[in-house]
């Protein structure tokens, strides 16, 4: 589904991709994981379209994503169809008056018609149980309300493709709980999860897979989320716990 | 009620009252007017009606002169309208959420763009006036004796607002990208006409008879 081939992005001067060969099939969980600044928000942003690499390719179904083809309306909205992506900062991928028009604001911009925007606003703001925040202003929401208006935001396009910029950052642990069962459930359903995150004790409940970021900006390992969290040397190694980690599983 | 007609209305009552001579016509509209407001809020009442009678009290002093050389009629004309303009104004602007007084420039063909750059001006001022004070406070509590360098500070903050408001904009416009944003913005008009609405352009139609009727008298 999603194929990366010896991808390259630098900011200016500064690397934040090197040579990344990735390989994500359908249905798939995957947690990018890594120490702050190694390229895993890069790369999600590279995986929307919202940036192009420097070297390398990147496929979507078989299709080459370039920032030639982007600037073709037709397939930029094709691919942001497809998919989704919730930021790791809700203030900014709220910018409608009302939560109602926030949610229709995808489908209204996929030329969807009216009625069917009502529903699919309807049906999201149901699945995430915020029908009561329908007329309220965006801005005003709190912070675990605000992601969830960014999740419904992002599923009224009925993307085929989930991606999550660390999700559970500044969520108390009740709505983390709620987060989690709900990315399970979309998972089940069929929806591909992308999520970068650093919150390990919860990683191998959203993802099967994770793929560590080394502070080289290039991959360092992909394997099965709970035999990563079981390697501490290698966590040591990439800088993403310190001493004082203990592996813990709970179920 | 439908905003659109609201403003709509609004604007036709204050150029009936900005183009009108008769002082009969100016009472009845204040009449009007203080007859609705004494229907609102009483918390929402005090604050339109202070404002109003603080800018008449201002008009006031301003055509001091003017009614003691003997303009009487103008001076208390002006003054009156006024009233009647601040009063209609601020019973809309209390009446009505501004995202709502935003969208309802589409029905006056306000392209939709516009539109939407004016309401994000207006929420941005208010995040980023929220982000600068917290910087503020930072500085006011790491700062420890007296600052002699004062105005250094405050154009660091200045600086830093100002690339957080650039970084915003990257991100909200990356966002919109993402959810099929290719330049064209589309604001849907949800207004639909009730009861309320027909009985609000009668009342309009009234003021507007009888701004002709008291033109000719």
């Amino acid at each position: 589904m999603i194929e990366l081939k010896d991808v390259c992005f630098s900011y200016s001067d500064i690397i934040a991709l090197d040579h990344i060969n990735l390989s994500i099939k359908t249905g798939e969980a995957i947690a990018l994981m890594g120490a702050n600044g190694c390229g895993k928000s890069t790369l999600l942003k590279l995986l929307n379209g919202i940036i192009s690499p420097n070297a390398g390719s990147y496929e979507f179904h078989g299709e080459e994503v370039t920032h030639k083809k982007l600037q073709d309306d037709k397939f930029s909205k094709l691919l942001h169809q497809k998919i989704g992506f919730v930021f790791q900062n809700s203030d900014t991928q709220l910018f409608c008056s009302s939560v109602y028009d926030e949610v229709a604001f995808g489908p209204r911009q996929m030329g969807v018609g009216e009625s069917e925007v009502e529903h699919r606003v309807n049906d999201c703001l149901a699945l995430l149980g915020i029908q009561e925040f329908r007329n309220r202003i965006p801005y005003h929401l709190s912070g675990g309300e605000k992601r969830k208006v960014a999740i419904a935001c992002v599923l009224s396009l009925n993307p085929e493709v989930l991606v999550l910029d660390e999700p559970m950052n500044g969520l108390d642990p009740k709505t983390q709980r709620w987060l989690v069962d709900f990315l399970k459930k979309l998972n089940k359903a069929g929806k591909t999860l992308i999520t970068s995150t650093h919150n390990l004790e919860l990683v191998h409940e959203i993802s099967n897979r994770a793929v560590l970021f080394g502070e080289s900006h290039t991959i360092v390992a992909d394997m099965m989320t709970e035999e990563l969290l079981k390697d501490v040397e290698l966590l040591k190694r990439v800088n993403l716990v310190d001493t004082y980690y203990q592996y813990k599983i709970s179920y | 009620m439908n905003v659109p007609l609201q403003v709509f209305g609004t604007l036709v009552l204050i150029l009936l009252v900005s183009l009108t001579r008769s002082f009969v016509f100016v009472i009845i509209v204040n009449v009007w007017l203080l007859a609705v407001l004494s229907m609102t809020d009483p918390s929402r009442m005090v604050v339109i009606l202070k404002l109003s009678m603080g800018i008449t009290f201002f008009t006031a002093i301003v055509m001091l002169p003017a009614f003691v050389l003997g303009n009487t009629y103008s001076s208390i004309m002006i003054t009156t309208k006024v009233f009647a303009t601040i009063t209609a104004m601020g019973l809309l602007s209390h009446s009505t959420k501004w995202s709502a007084l935003t969208q309802a420039l589409k029905t006056f063909y306000i392209p939709d763009i516009f539109i939407f750059i004016l309401d994000i001006t207006i929420r941005y001022i208010s995040m980023l006036g929220e982000f600068s004070l917290n910087m503020f406070y930072a500085l006011k509590l790491r700062s420890v004796g007296k600052n002699r360098s004062k105005y250094s500070s405050m154009a660091g903050i200045a600086g830093t607002v100002f690339l957080q408001s650039k970084e915003m904009a990257e991100d909200m416009y990356h966002a919109m990208e993402c959810r099929g944003f290719t330049g064209e913005y589309h604001i849907n008009d949800k207004s639909k006409f009730k009861w309320r609405d027909y009985l609000y352009i009668g009342i309009i139609a009234v003021f507007f008879t009888l701004f002709i009727y008291f033109g000719r008298v």
